[in-house]
């Protein structure tokens, strides 16, 4: 069992909160998007091994933040609020 | 045709429900009046003179009319009457939701409360957390203290299997069980 940072509430239990992917992986948008950045989008994941940015969402507070953590160790290295802007 | 009602045990009577146990006991508590209160929460307090912070999880709330926090920008507003407070959107930048039939409450005091908390979630009670909204016996739950005693708010629909989960925690409990 983990304890996951909220932005909001603080440390949480892991079971209460989903994955929401990975960050920087923005919708493409218009209609000239050539089907490579699609499948890009849809099907292609980065899984670094080590520091990872991921999307979470703590589903009891409906908190959307920014997680970096190390993929090896689980060591969580930060979390962020999101402000509704699009995570870099 | 299969009655599926079978299934499922029967709801007790909220008003003479009660579980009692040594060192536990445990009653819902009927008529409270609920708000939700969404949006800009300084607003609100501008608004209506009540408490925009509220308490978060385990949290001790005082008085006949306070607040829990849900969310950086939900509240619980829980009163014993209603508030003179319109339902709907407000100018301001908040909306108000009757939310007092959609959430059942229950009470729970007694010298084992520190023992029930811990079957109910591993959420250390004496560490401060902004948000009273938490997983209690592996359900959504709105969780405080108030007057001494643990509240617990939970959607209706899930009211009767809270009830029956609290029914095993206090038979647990009884019995030293470390299930």
């Amino acid at each position: 069992m983990q304890l996951f940072p909220c932005p909001f509430c603080g440390p949480r239990d892991e079971t209460e909160f989903h994955y929401g992917g990975d960050a920087g992986n923005a919708r493409p948008d218009g209609v000239d998007v050539p089907i490579e950045r699609w499948a890009d989008y849809l099907y292609l994941r980065t899984n670094p091994k080590g520091t990872a940015r991921e999307i979470w969402v703590h589903m009891n507070c409906g908190e959307f933040f920014v997680m970096e953590r190390d993929t090896v160790t689980h060591k969580v290295l930060s979390s962020t609020a999101l402000g509704g802007e699009h995570a870099a | 045709m299969r009655d599926l009602a079978e299934k499922w045990s029967v709801a007790p009577d909220w008003q003479s429900a009660v579980i009692a146990a040594p060192g536990l006991v445990v009653r819902a508590i009927a008529g409270l009046n609920q708000l939700l209160v969404s949006g800009d929460l300084d607003a609100w307090t501008r608004a209506s003179g009540l408490d925009g912070n509220g308490v978060g999880a385990f949290g001790t709330a005082q008085g006949d009319r306070y607040a829990a926090r849900l969310a950086r920008d939900r509240l619980l507003v829980v009163s014993n009457g209603p508030l003179p407070v319109a339902t709907g959107w407000h100018a301001e930048g908040f909306a108000v939701t009757a939310i007092s039939a959609g959430l059942q409450v229950f009470e729970v005091e007694g010298s084992a409360l520190d023992a029930f908390i811990a079957r109910g979630t591993t959420l250390d009670p004496r560490q401060a957390s902004a948000s009273a909204a938490l997983s209690f016996a592996g359900i959504s739950a709105i969780v405080y203290r108030h007057q001494g005693r643990l509240r617990i708010h939970v959607d209706r629909g899930l009211a009767a299997y809270l009830w029956t989960w609290m029914e095993t925690a206090a038979s647990n409990i009884t019995a030293g069980s470390g299930n």
